[in-house]
Order: structure tokens, then C-alpha cells, then sequence
């Protein structure tokens, strides 16, 4: 198991490695525009000039808690990077297996003396290491240099919000990982995971515009998110509750897998019977 | 008895969908044996083969591997076996060095690395090579290393020698007379006759997911029409050749013919003594038409009871 713990995180490190800079860098920039933005002239007006749709949408309902730093961190990172770093894990749970399937490489990784729940449990957890890793990098970022800025946290402040952050996409990873095995394919898998997300993203813009979605968007995940707000403290039950989503969901993906033929050359191959007769006929 | 077979599957059944791929395959391969398995695409050879590493799960039936249940105990009957798919892929951003280690590494790092360097000499593999860069018959040999390393009990190789040039088909030969000379049974599909004649010990033939026949190859081969061409010294009447029991007539004129021989060839060669035969010439069937062969007879035996 640990060694194909390690490859699997082997073949994740350029993903990580590119994330890991390029979402750093956003970090970086984002922190250090912190106290440009305190000092812009006016700051207060221009803010209550701006479209409250537009607001909701980057996950901001309290215009002048843009000014604090859980509601900078809310605006300005926290509150799309559920989908930015989605689309990483997205794309890495769908194609966890079902992508080295359909490459025929599972095959022959198969015919080894490994169990398809050791598998399984060690690329799960090189999933969650990798996107753990792309989390750690950008808390650093703004951890170690955020004592130039006017940006008054802890560094323990700073992790607690990655903290629902890492729940939330693991949730999603393990939606795709799922979908994976349940559609005809890992890039559809990949692609309705991701079409979700941004949805539900979209859905809770919509509700911070309008009460009335409540009963809807409480059944989403994104709801349960605490965003920036975590710099104050965990919500534990919502923490818990998305973990217990996620364990649902990565235990009827193992289930599925347990179950599955392997696929070769089209073998077994998921198809609607009344499309696929119409192209026969 | 179980504790000498090295494969049996009893009444195995597999279907994918509406396509039934196996139909009841009774197998019994003894330990140490060089068995090679026949078919024409399609014919379920593949599948058997992943049924007996618990890669795709049958309907029904039962299978052992070495004594071992591959549902039950997959880790247990992999942990024995070397396997060489027949559609083989690899990581392509890996070296074959690399690709080996990791496979390696997923047997418990317990193999011997110059081992592999001997193999890998033999097949004239480069092993620092990238795979996206190596031909098909180089990742044919990355396959055959990775199969072969681990000096496994059982070998499960599914067209072994496709892609690669006949030298190197001859030193795959070898190597897994030498696997079998050390106690390894080999259990191959092929489509190949005269790789099958050379290495096998026995052969099975599937067609449609039902083994229509199991011998030793020699025995397959006699027991199939062949091409028998005859040059005379002598202007003769070769009529009374074409009157024994198993030969017809395809052509002839006055210093040659050509018969077709079912079964031996014995009745025939016998006969031609009272003949001034200058040259005999045999045509051995190909694996076509030791097909075509079998499926006329069954045909014929349906038709036989249709009308019964």
C-alpha cells in the first residue's frame, strides 16, 4: 500500500507543484494588496457603489466586512477557491482510477499482489496528500509574510479556514471519484463534478440575493462552508458533517470498485440502449 | 489431483451485457505444463484469462489457480502468477526501469534486480529508454520483463510474442522453456500455429466461449485436413490415391497431384510405395484452417441432430 501511496503521489507532484505556484503567487498578491486596498481614498464609498449582486457572488453579503480581515480573506481568496481548486481535484478524483482504466494501465497494476481496497485507500489518500499540500503552500503564503501587512492574524488564524476549505474539496473529489464509476467515462465524471460545483457556487450567490433558496441550497455543500469566517473558530458540526458526506461518498465509490469488471478494448462499456440502437440502426 | 493442477475452471460463464463472451470453459491445465490457448478474436481467450486474476468476475462457474480461489484470495493467487496482457500499456512518462521498480515495488521489492538485467540483455531492452519513446515490440519486452522477474509460479501471457521480430519470438521461446524447465507452468494464447507447435506441451481451442478442443498439438494438427502435392517420375494413374479413406482429389495431370488428407498421413504414404514418387510435398494447415475444420464438423454434428 505504501508503495503505491508513494507512486500515486509521484504522479501528482507536477499538478501539485503547478497549483502549489500558481495559486501561491495569487496568495501572495492578495496579501500584500490588503493594506493598498485600507489605504485606498474613498474606500467605504466605492464599496457602496458597487452592485450588491456582484458582492454576493464572491461570497460577500456585509459590504464593510470586506475591510476585516475574515471578510478580505472571504472576498478576495476563501470564497472561489472552492471552485479554483476544485477544478484540480475534480479532474485528479475522476480520473483516479477510471482514467488509468481507460489508459489500460489498471490492468496490469491489478495483476499485482494488491488489493483493490489497498488501491483504492492509496490513491485516495495521495489525492487528499496532494491537494493537502497545495493548501499548506498557499497557508504559508500568507502566514509567513502577512507580519509586513496590516493583515492582523495568527498563523493558526490563517490555517483555520483551510481547514472547511480541504473538507469541501475533498467532498468533491469524492463526488467525482464516485460519478467515475457510475459514467460511461472519467472526463464526464469530471465534467458533471465540476459542473455541480460551480453550480452550487453560483446557487449560494443567488441566495445571499434572495432568502427564499434557503430550504434548496441547504442541502448543498457550499453551504456549510465557513470560508474566511473560520479565522474566528471552527463550526465543528458543519466540519463534521461534510467529512461524513465525504466518507459516504468515497465508500460507495470503494463499494462500486469492489464490484467492477475491469475494462479493456470497450469491454463492458455503459451505454444508453435507445441512443445506441439508433446509431446501429 | 487439485494439488497437480496449476488452472481449473469448471462451467465458467461471463457476459458483458447481451454479448455472452464465455459459455461454460472447462479448463484443466497440470502444473509444469506449457499449455497454449487457441481461438480467433473474440473467442473468450482474453477473458478467460482475466477471470483467473479476479480482473473481471464471471456469472457463474469455478475457478482455481494454483489451488487458490481468485475471488477469495486475489492478492494471495497474484502474488504467484506473472501476467502479460494482451492490450499492454504502460505509464508512458516512466523509463522501463522505472515502470519495473514500481511493479517492483507492488511485489514487496523482493525481486532480483540482476535477474532483470539478464532479461533484459537477452530481449535487447533498453532499459534507461522512456516508454513513450520505445516501438510496440519494446514495450512487448518491458511486458514479457515484468511477467518474468518476479520467477513466478504461474504465467498468464496473452499473446506473448505480438510485435515482436522472429528472433526475438525465438528468445522468448527460450525463456519460457527455460520458466518451465525450473517448474513454471505457461499458459499462453496465441494465434500463432507453428509458436504453438514449437513451445506447447498442450493446446486448448476456444471458439465462442466454449473450448471446442483440448490435445497436444501434434495430435490437433494430425487430426485437421492437409494439403498433400506429389510429382511422379513416370506418367501414372493416381486415381486409386484419391479412393483411400481420408483423401480426395484436388488436381491432377499426368506427373502430378494434389490430394487433401484428413487425419495421418500413414494410409497415404503407404499407398504411394508402388509408385515412382520423385517429390512429396505437405502443406501444413494454418490456424485457420484448423478452425474452419472445427467449426465445419460442429456444424456438420448440428445439423446431423437438427435432423434427428
Amino acid at each position: 500500500m505504501w508503495a503505491e501511496f508513494k507512486h500515486a503521489l509521484r504522479r501528482l507532484r507536477g499538478r501539485v507543484i503547478g497549483w502549489s505556484i500558481g495559486v501561491g503567487l495569487y496568495s501572495l498578491m492578495m496579501l500584500f494588496m490588503y493594506d493598498a486596498v485600507l489605504e485606498i481614498m474613498g474606500i467605504e464609498e466605492l464599496l457602496a457603489a458597487y452592485p450588491p449582486e456582484m458582492m454576493a457572488f464572491i461570497g460577500v453579503t456585509d459590504i464593510f466586512a470586506i475591510m476585516t480581515p475574515p471578510g478580505y480573506l472571504d472576498a478576495y481568496f476563501f470564497g472561489y477557491m472552492t471552485v479554483i481548486i476544485g477544478i484540480f481535484i475534480v479532474g485528479a478524483g475522476a480520473s483516479m482510477l477510471v482514467g488509468d482504466e481507460e489508459r489500460g494501465i489498471l490492468d496490469l497494476v491489478l495483476a499485482h499482489p494488491i488489493s483493490r481496497t489497498a488501491l483504492f485507500a492509496s490513491r485516495a489518500l495521495a489525492l487528499a496528500t496532494a491537494t493537502a499540500i497545495i493548501l499548506l503552500v498557499n497557508w504559508l503564503c500568507w502566514a509567513i509574510p502577512s507580519g509586513q501587512t496590516q493583515l492582523d492574524l495568527t498563523w493558526g488564524q490563517f490555517l483555520l479556514p483551510f481547514i472547511p476549505l480541504l473538507a469541501q474539496l475533498l467532498l468533491f473529489g469524492a463526488l467525482a471519484l464516485l460519478l467515475s464509476f457510475l459514467l460511461p467515462s472519467a472526463r464526464l465524471a469530471s465534467m458533471i463534478s465540476g459542473a455541480l460545483l460551480v453550480g452550487n457556487y453560483l446557487l449560494m450567490g443567488l441566495y445571499r440575493l434572495n432568502d427564499n433558496l434557503e430550504p434548496f441550497v441547504k442541502l448543498t455543500p457550499l453551504y456549510y462552508y465557513q470560508g474566511g469566517q473560520a479565522t474566528g473558530g471552527l463550526n465543528w458540526s458543519w466540519l463534521a458533517g461534510i467529512m461524513t458526506v465525504t466518507l459516504l461518498l468515497a465508500a460507495g465509490a470503494w463499494f462500486l470498485f469492489q464490484q467492477r469488471d475491469i475494462r479493456v478494448g470497450g469491454e463492458g462499456g455503459w451505454h444508453i440502449p435507445r441512443l445506441a440502437r439508433r446509431q446501429t440502426g | 489431483m487439485s494439488e497437480q493442477m496449476a488452472i481449473v475452471t469448471t462451467g465458467l460463464t461471463k457476459a458483458y451485457g447481451p454479448v455472452q463472451a464465455l459459455r461454460g470453459v472447462d479448463l484443466a491445465v497440470q502444473k509444469g505444463t506449457m499449455f497454449g490457448f487457441l481461438g480467433p478474436n473474440g473467442a473468450g481467450k482474453t477473458t478467460t484469462i482475466r477471470c483467473l486474476l479476479d480482473l473481471i468476475r464471471p456469472q457463474a462457474g469455478r475457478i482455481r489457480v494454483l489451488g487458490l480461489d481468485p475471488q477469495a484470495d486475489p492478492v494471495a493467487v497474484r502474488s504467484r502468477v506473472g501476467y502479460l496482457p494482451g492490450e499492454l500499456n504502460l505509464e508512458t512518462n516512466l523509463t522501463a526501469a522505472q515502470a519495473l521498480h514500481y511493479f517492483n515495488d507492488l511485489r514487496g521489492n523482493q525481486i532480483d534486480w540482476q535477474f532483470v538485467r539478464n532479461l533484459a540483455q537477452r530481449l535487447q531492452l533498453e532499459l534507461a529508454t522512456p516508454i513513450k519513446n520505445l516501438s510496440k515490440g519494446n514495450k512487448q519486452k518491458v511486458g514479457l520483463v515484468q511477467a518474468l522477474m518476479s520467477r513466478p509460479e504461474l504465467l498468464l501471457l496473452d499473446e506473448p510474442t505480438a510485435g515482436l521480430d522472429p528472433l526475438m519470438q525465438h528468445e522468448v521461446y527460450r525463456l519460457l522453456q527455460e520458466a518451465q524447465a525450473s517448474g513454471a507452468t505457461i499458459f499462453f494464447s496465441s494465434h500463432i500455429i507453428s509458436e504453438v507447435e514449437a513451445i506447447a506441451d498442450r493446446i486448448a481451442i476456444i471458439r465462442q466461449g466454449v473450448i471446442v478442443e483440448e490435445a497436444e498439438p501434434h495430435q490437433l494438427i494430425s487430426m485437421v485436413l492437409r494439403r498433400v502435392r506429389i510429382r511422379f517420375r513416370q506418367p501414372v494413374n493416381a486415381r486409386p490415391l484419391a479412393e483411400l479413406p481420408g483423401v480426395s482429389l484436388l488436381a491432377e495431370n499426368e506427373l502430378h497431384i494434389t490430394v487433401q488428407v484428413e487425419g495421418e498421413l500413414d494410409g497415404l504414404i503407404k499407398a504411394l510405395a508402388a509408385y515412382p514418387v520423385s517429390d512429396l510435398e505437405t502443406e501444413r494447415p494454418s490456424l485457420e484452417e484448423i478452425f474452419l475444420a472445427y467449426y465445419e464438423g460442429e456444424k456438420a454434428t448440428k445439423e446431423g441432430q437438427d435432423v434427428g
